[in-house]
């Protein structure tokens, strides 16, 4: 299993970049991240209770807090800061 | 009722603190509240500002005050970080809500303790906290300075397991708790605070924030071992520890029986959810020896722990007897390993702790450094 050993952000917060011990580096817009953020607010209960989220193109990461050992929240200049992204979450986004 | 379309095109027709988006689009309004007909707004602002932006701040008043149905309108400027005010882009200010709100707090390390481990089981009753206290003292034995979080608030146990019977004194600061000690180990727990026999009878936000409480309004001291004992199940407080510290290793307690394996693979499989290594599974009433004949019975099976183990590659730990000694000396708050010491009892939880200690030492299978986090500019 890959495991992260620098998450930046860069780009005034635009960007995240991860880079993962196998070698890995990938880049995520913070508008990917926001708008496919793991929160239920996102993500309701269920498949079918997911939520589109429109109009974050220029939102930006303005904090990452680490979550145990397993997760990172991010927070967003929108306000949004209740999604947990797993190390396993960012490596499927980025795929 | 006044609704908050109302307000915001009230504040569309107000020009912001840059003076050309409108309030209700700059992203400067941080917070807008209604409540039985009265309207409060917050505008964030660049501090050194404040006096400019005094007529802005009494238009926009006035505005949501004019709205049929409001009993009344404050509007107060706030002073936002740099950042939080740049950052809200016109993009997507008509969602713009409050300012970043912390949920819970970041997951950091507690001050001066060393390693944080978790003594959990998934099923409940099969002698976990019996194990989780044996293994503090035993840890303590072997010249670690360590500590204990009772983790169950529904069903501490330590208090009696250590015979500790007094209430926790409060540090010179006023705020902070101080552990309490038994056998060389500092032990806090929500029973030191209640009376014995009174039920606590929360939801799961009470519990987050009370074994927050417990966890970080301690005053530990240098700790090479936090020992947490968690109550069954995978629920609000195994998520909690996993999320709001960083856990060194997890030690899974179970009977040999299948009843108890189901539930000791449910808590290996939450714990590898959430990254936190497995330190080993020990099993507990692995056997009994009759004190009359001699003979052994495996009451609950025997070797089923190990075999588990074996199948998902976690290390075994060790196998502790069903027996009275431990039993009793348990009930009378005197931890085996202490009070008989050199017994072949107290020698199988001393080897558990052992290897703990063995593997903290060298750092569990599967641990990782924590990535480094940063936010460029």
């Amino acid at each position: 299993m890959a495991w992260p050993t620098d998450i930046t952000a860069m780009e005034k917060g635009r960007v995240l970049e991860v880079a993962f011990d196998d070698g890995k580096v990938i880049r995520l817009s913070a508008e990917r991240l926001r708008v496919e953020s793991p929160s239920a607010e996102v993500q309701g209960h269920s498949p079918s209770q997911k939520k589109i989220v429109t109009g974050k193109e220029n939102v930006a990461i303005v904090a990452i807090e680490p979550v145990g050992n397993y997760a990172i929240k991010i927070v967003f200049d929108d306000g949004h800061d209740t999604g947990l992204y797993s190390w396993d979450y960012l490596r499927r986004l980025a795929s | 009722m006044v609704s908050r379309d109302e307000v915001m095109a009230a504040l569309a027709s107000i020009p912001g603190p840059d003076g050309r988006a409108s309030l209700a689009d700059s992203g400067a309004l941080s917070g807008v509240t209604i409540r039985d007909g009265k309207v409060f707004v917050a505008i964030a602002i660049d501090p050194t500002r404040a006096k400019a932006m005094e007529p802005m701040r009494a238009e926009a008043e006035a505005a949501v005050r004019a709205i049929p149905g409001v009993a009344g309108a404050v509007v107060t400027l706030t002073a936002e970080s740099a950042r939080a005010v740049a950052g809200a882009s016109p993009g997507h200010a008509h969602e713009s809500k409050a300012p970043p709100v912390r949920h819970g707090r970041p997951s950091e390390p507690l001050p001066g303790v060393k390693h944080i481990i978790a003594v959990a089981s998934g099923k409940g009753g099969v002698g976990k906290s019996t194990v989780a206290c044996n293994l503090a003292v035993g840890l303590a034995k072997l010249g670690l300075g360590v500590g204990v979080l009772d983790a169950d608030l529904f069903g501490p146990s330590m208090p009696k397991l250590f015979g500790i019977h007094s209430k926790p004194g409060l540090a010179p600061d006023g705020k902070r708790l101080i552990p309490l000690e038994s056998v060389g180990v500092k032990v806090m727990s929500i029973g030191f605070l209640i009376d014995e026999g009174a039920p606590v009878v929360w939801r799961g936000p009470m519990v987050v924030s009370a074994l927050n409480q417990l966890l970080r309004e301690v005053v530990w001291g240098e700790l090479d071992v936090l020992v947490v004992d968690m109550p069954p199940g995978t629920g609000d407080t195994q998520l909690t520890m996993a999320q709001n510290v960083p856990l060194a290793g997890a030690v899974i307690v179970s009977t040999p029986q299948d009843l108890a394996l189901i539930d000791a693979r449910r808590g290996i499989a939450m714990f590898n959810q959430v990254k936190v290594p497995l330190l080993g599974v020990v099993e507990n009433m692995s056997y009994f020896v009759c004190p009359h004949c001699g003979g052994r019975t495996d009451v609950f099976s025997h070797g089923g722990a190990r075999k588990e183990a074996e199948k998902l590659g976690v290390p075994f730990l060790g196998e502790v007897p069903l027996d009275i000694a431990i039993r009793a000396n348990s009930d009378d708050g005197r931890p085996v390993i202490a009070s008989m010491p050199g017994s072949p009892q107290a020698d199988a939880l001393l080897q558990i702790a052992r290897r703990v200690a063995d593997t903290l030492a060298t750092g569990a299978t599967g641990a990782k450094p924590a990535p480094r986090i940063r936010i460029l500019e």
